[in-house]
């Protein structure tokens, strides 16, 4: 697996190379839903041959046709169970492929790379999802399309080797026309995708600019420019299709083409009028047989056709999986400190690939061990991030953070000495022991009771008929929003951790709750070296030592 | 009761009607000469062999020209005909898609702002392409059903060929296939599909859920469980699939299963027709059990469309309301609260410290936030109850967060005043300090600035939101921290040039701060100390002028 994620960490891969290698981790049911497909060809033959013979032993009777009917009816229903086999097994794999590049990619929300935001979810969760359909549908296909032709066509050979001869002679113009014709339409259809994109970029442009829009009353005038751009591409889409249709129109009538000539030839051996010697009288018997397989020659690469999309969503979305996801490397461990460290920042700048300048540019500070200092400075101007910096979240692209006089070593961070309270602590499904508990896997139930306490939750755990037991679901159902805070500073009082980070713990409370926070705060505080990120002047007022950023 | 999107639906069916008919006959052409297609293939043949055995003599009077003629016909005419159906049926879709995504705009610029302005970029993207995407899917199906029906039909003539009961059979079997199909899509996929996009939506909340903690589960060590807990999402989204899955894959087996028997009753039933009239009937009837299947596979993606459709259709409930040309005129603004009246053209400055509800008080002039009844009144008017167009006429906005369109300077400034000369243009980037900035830019007024105007710094964001703000000949100006970001020098500069278009303006001003700079252009200041329950602004006492 290490392998797999370090090829799609390689930023030089193109988005097919990326898909095989994500792909594999279908594995055997990958394999399952291509031979199943495969396999296919099989009942095809079976529902041919129970026709042919059926129409050809027509004159004897029930007593002679009734195996055939029987052929017949047991080939379709293979059929049917080989293509829910296709369906399940292609599910599977899907499944597999996708939990597979989902906890890869979910590494990624854990490096110093990028800022994480609403972006790397929606390529964790729609990015990841667009594979399904690549794994399902697509590749299954694209292996029978390569099988099962020559499959029936050997099938064939077997009642009449001439109609098998021209089934193969026709379906080499087939595939090199498919192959020419594919590569046109993919290139129309990527111009068709890249000019679909456009509009939804243009659309999701203005409803995130909607604000705007509606502030200065120019919704009407915003309708009508999307309209008029939406006409646009209309019209443009439309002569795409029209040439994207006709080469798949092409493939269609070669396909045609080919049956026709097939009947025709077998109709002019019947009769025994060909105008040239063959090698071969044919019979009713084998004369249906291959009129009723030449059309299921050509119908797994009309299905591959149709599963292009799959392909097409699936490129589209790879790259930005791939991006996301980190390579493996050996992350130099770091150790956790026993006693609060004194902190500094040596001209620190931090930069987001990307971005247009730098989030931090040389910046000083000195925390002193057991200090607290509060980073005030208005939105965006690098307060979180500074807090991630020291967790390893955020890139150090120039300077040093130094602990206890020694640079911090690259690839480690502060992390494992550190612990955390922000404006909206996770909550799981799960009782509040449970909750509290995450943050010091080795604590005893009576130890987290005591930080639960520590941290102003006694009069819940005293109020609430099932006390540390009380359930929460995933919103936080039943807590208020001070409560949520002081269940992020049970957390941090239950890790023994010498430092403290806390990133506005007093953000969109009342002032009753920030207030009733304020000395459960100082209290953590106590004994650990300390940064608050906060806008609150009674929490600035706290700290002996204020940055403004 | 017709839903909006119905509506909606059923106005663009009209629209493209000639299209969607040209569709249809399309289908209709092409399913029938498919089904005849087969059918007269194996008459030819069966045909054909009767003669060869029958010697020579019956070999050369046989008519051969005809039936390979067709043939040919047929196939060409199959493959043009879908051809023609597909592209028709595409084009009508775009056609409805063009018309829907814009209307989709109107009616969420027209709810109500706490729901127009809560959705994420994810959210939108979901909605508003995919969503719009599969009701796209629907236009183009239409045909399908044409298609089926038309198979039918000509499979029953044909196998009639064969006696009254070979058409029978087939009519039993087709409508046991689209029964089933009808039943499948109706009732079994509908609790399956709900579960795949509920699991779909769970993975997403747990995914955010997760990005949100980053610092947090970094510092507890937890990123291997949360690794693990959206695994175990994955795996309950998988087994719903799988389960959808094995719901389609009965269904596959059933509509298989019921092609050979289709195909077995005929020919049982047709045993006493001539072969080749026999051979005609079972062809026929296998090829139109195909088409029958077309017809299924629609069905299962009509279940997605109107999944679609139930999502978009809350948003679709808000009709666009027709702009306005109504304004107030010159109205005063009274803040109960402070017991203060503006007259059009005073100035007042909002201190307070971040985050205690400055920003709320503009956004409950601007509408963007409900105002509570008796806080504010415009004019003599009660600001709870007004329309909030007729809120907005009054009201020029710069708001705390930079909001601009990817786009050019001028497409950003036009969006104030899109009739507004460039002369206008550079005197309102004067006025907000941008004007030497922008005719540095390589192409002047008609740069890119690329995504949400990412190109520019934070600063020069904020002074092109205050340039455009100034372009609209509005009674209020409304700024929210309009020199946040800005060094001492560039503030000083832009509050000046400021000063001097009011002045010459005659145009009110309220503007929030926790700067003194900006608020010393104000003849008062209040202090916000909170916010009420209802959402009533709260001040402290007043201010004296120049001390904030």
């Amino acid at each position: 697996m290490d392998a797999a994620q370090n090829a799609l960490a390689d930023r030089s891969m193109t988005p097919q190379v990326l898909l095989r290698h994500a792909t594999r981790a279908g594995g055997k049911s990958s394999r399952r839903g291509s031979l199943l497909l495969i396999g296919d060809a099989v009942a095809a033959a079976a529902f041919a041959g129970g026709v042919a013979m059926s129409v050809a032993r027509l004159e004897g009777g029930l007593a002679a046709i009734w195996p055939w009917l029987l052929l017949l009816v047991l080939g379709a229903a293979l059929r049917g169970l080989l293509a829910r086999g296709v369906l399940t097994a292609g599910a599977h794999a899907a499944g597999l492929v996708k939990a597979n590049l989902r906890r890869q990619a979910m590494a990624g929300l854990f490096v110093p790379a990028r800022r994480v935001g609403d972006a790397a979810v929606t390529t964790l969760v729609e990015g990841v999802e667009a594979l399904d359909g690549y794994v399902s549908r697509f590749a299954p296909s694209r292996l029978a399309a390569g099988a099962t032709p020559l499959l029936l066509i050997a099938v064939a050979a077997f009642a009449s080797p001439v109609a098998a001869g021209i089934m193969l002679f026709t379906l080499l113009p087939f595939i090199i026309g498919m192959a020419l014709a594919g590569m046109a339409a993919a290139e129309e259809s990527r111009r068709q995708f890249a000019a679909l994109e456009r509009l939804s970029g243009l659309f999701l442009d203005r409803v995130r600019a909607l604000p705007a829009v509606l502030a200065f009353q120019a919704e009407g005038r915003t309708t009508d420019d999307l309209a008029i751009r939406s006409r646009e591409l209309e019209r443009r889409t439309g002569r795409v299709l029209q040439k994207a249709f006709l080469s798949s129109a092409v493939l269609e009538f070669f396909a045609a083409l080919s049956v026709a000539l097939v009947a025709v030839y077998c109709g002019f051996n019947l009769l025994g009028l060909l105008p040239f010697p063959v090698p071969e009288k044919l019979d009713l018997a084998r004369a249906f047989f291959v009129l009723a397989l030449a059309p299921e020659v050509y119908a797994p690469l009309r299905r591959l056709a149709a599963a292009y999309h799959d392909r097409q969503a699936a490129e589209a979305a790879m790259p930005a999986v791939a991006r996301l996801t980190p390579p493996t490397e050996l992350r130099a461990v770091s150790q956790p400190l026993r006693k609060a460290p004194a902190i500094s920042l040596h001209d620190v700048t931090l930069a987001y690939p990307g971005g247009d300048r730098p989030v931090l540019d040389g910046l000083f500070l000195d925390v002193p061990a057991g200090g607290l200092t509060a980073i005030v400075g208005p939105s965006g101007a690098g307060k979180s991030s500074l807090l991630h910096l020291l967790l390893g979240l955020a890139p150090l692209s120039g300077g040093k953070i130094v602990v206890d006089g020694r640079p911090l070593e690259i690839g480690t961070s502060l992390a494992a000495s550190s612990a955390w309270a922000g404006q909206s602590p996770l909550i799981i499904a799960g009782s509040l022991a449970d909750n509290i508990g995450l943050a010091w896997p080795q604590a005893t139930r009576d130890e987290i009771e005591a930080a639960a306490r520590r941290a102003g939750l006694g009069m819940l755990i005293d109020t609430r008929p099932e006390g540390m037991d009380s359930l929460l679901d995933e919103r936080g159902g039943g807590l208020s929003g001070g409560e949520r805070r002081k269940l992020a500073l049970a957390r941090a009082f239950l890790k023994p951790a010498p430092v403290l980070l806390l990133d506005e713990p007093t953000a969109n409370l009342d002032d009753k709750s920030a207030e009733a926070l304020l000395p459960l705060i100082l209290e953590a505080a106590r004994g650990r070296t300390t940064i608050i990120a906060t806008h609150d002047e009674r929490l600035v007022r706290m700290a002996p030592q204020v940055l403004t950023l | 009761m017709k839903t909006a999107l119905d509506q909606l639906i059923a106005g663009e069916r009209r629209r493209q009607a000639g299209r969607l008919w040209f569709a249809g006959l399309s289908a209709v052409i092409a399913a029938v000469a498919a089904v005849v297609l087969l059918g007269i293939s194996g008459w030819f043949i069966t045909a054909a062999a009767l003669a060869g055995v029958a010697g020579p003599a019956a070999s050369h009077t046989f008519n051969f020209l005809l039936p390979s003629a067709m043939i040919r016909l047929l196939a060409i005419l199959r493959t043009a005909f879908r051809y023609l159906e597909r592209l028709q049926g595409h084009q009508a879709a775009l056609g409805a898609l063009a018309a829907i995504r814009p209307r989709l705009f109107a009616s969420l610029a027209a709810s109500p702002p706490r729901t127009a302005l809560r959705y994420s970029a994810g959210e939108v993207s979901a909605r508003f392409i995919q969503d719009v995407d599969a009701i796209e899917g629907m236009f183009i199906r239409l045909s399908a059903h044409a298609g089926a029906v038309a198979s039918l039909i000509a499979g029953l003539i044909l196998t009639a060929f064969a006696g009254w009961r070979a058409a029978f059979a087939l009519a039993l079997f087709a409508g046991l296939a689209a029964g089933w199909a009808w039943w499948t899509n109706r009732r079994a996929m509908a609790a399956p599909a709900a579960e795949v996009r509920q699991a779909v939506g769970r993975l997403k909340d747990v995914v955010a859920h997760m990005a949100a903690s980053a610092p947090e589960l970094r510092c507890y060590g937890l990123e291997k469980w949360a690794a693990d807990r959206v695994a175990a999402e994955d795996e309950r989204q998988a087994h719903s699939r799988l389960g959808l899955a094995r719901v389609l894959g009965a269904s596959a087996v059933i509509q298989a299963a019921l092609t050979g028997l289709a195909a077995a009753s005929v020919l049982l039933v047709a045993r006493n027709a001539s072969p080749p009239v026999a051979a005609l009937a079972v062809l026929a009837a296998a090829m139109t059990m195909e088409g029958v299947q077309a017809l299924v596979k629609s069905l299962e993606q009509d279940s997605d469309a109107r999944a679609a459709a139930a999502r978009l259709e809350p948003v679709l409930s808000h009709a666009p309301s027709p702009l306005t040309h109504l304004r107030l005129t010159a109205p005063s603004i009274e803040l109960s609260e402070a017991r203060v009246r503006l007259k059009a053209g005073e100035r007042l400055g909002v201190s307070g410290p971040s985050g205690v509800g400055k920003t709320t008080l503009l956004e409950q002039l601007m509408a963007m936030r409900s105002a509570p009844r008796g806080a504010i009144r415009l004019g003599d008017l009660e600001v709870a109850d007004l329309d909030p167009q007729l809120l907005r006429a009054s009201f020029a906005y710069a708001g705390q967060e930079p909001v601009l369109l990817t786009g050019t300077v001028r497409e950003n400034l036009r969006l104030a005043a899109p009739k507004a000369d460039d002369a206008a243009l550079w005197s309102a980037l004067f006025a907000a300090g941008l004007d030497e900035r922008v005719r540095r830019m390589p192409s002047g007024l008609d740069t890119w600035l690329g995504e949400g105007a990412g190109q520019l710094s934070g600063g020069e964001r904020r002074r092109l939101t205050l340039a455009r703000a100034l372009l609209r000949p509005a009674d209020w100006l409304l700024l929210d921290e309009p020199t946040e970001g800005l060094d001492a020098a560039t503030e000083a500069l832009v509050l000046e040039r400021l000063d001097h278009r009011l002045a010459a303006s005659g145009q009110g001003l309220i503007v929030v701060s926790h700067r003194p700079a900006p608020l010393a252009l104000c003849g008062q200041v209040l202090a916000v100390k909170g916010l009420a329950e209802d959402g009533r602004v709260l001040f402290a006492a007043r201010v004296p002028e120049h001390q904030a």
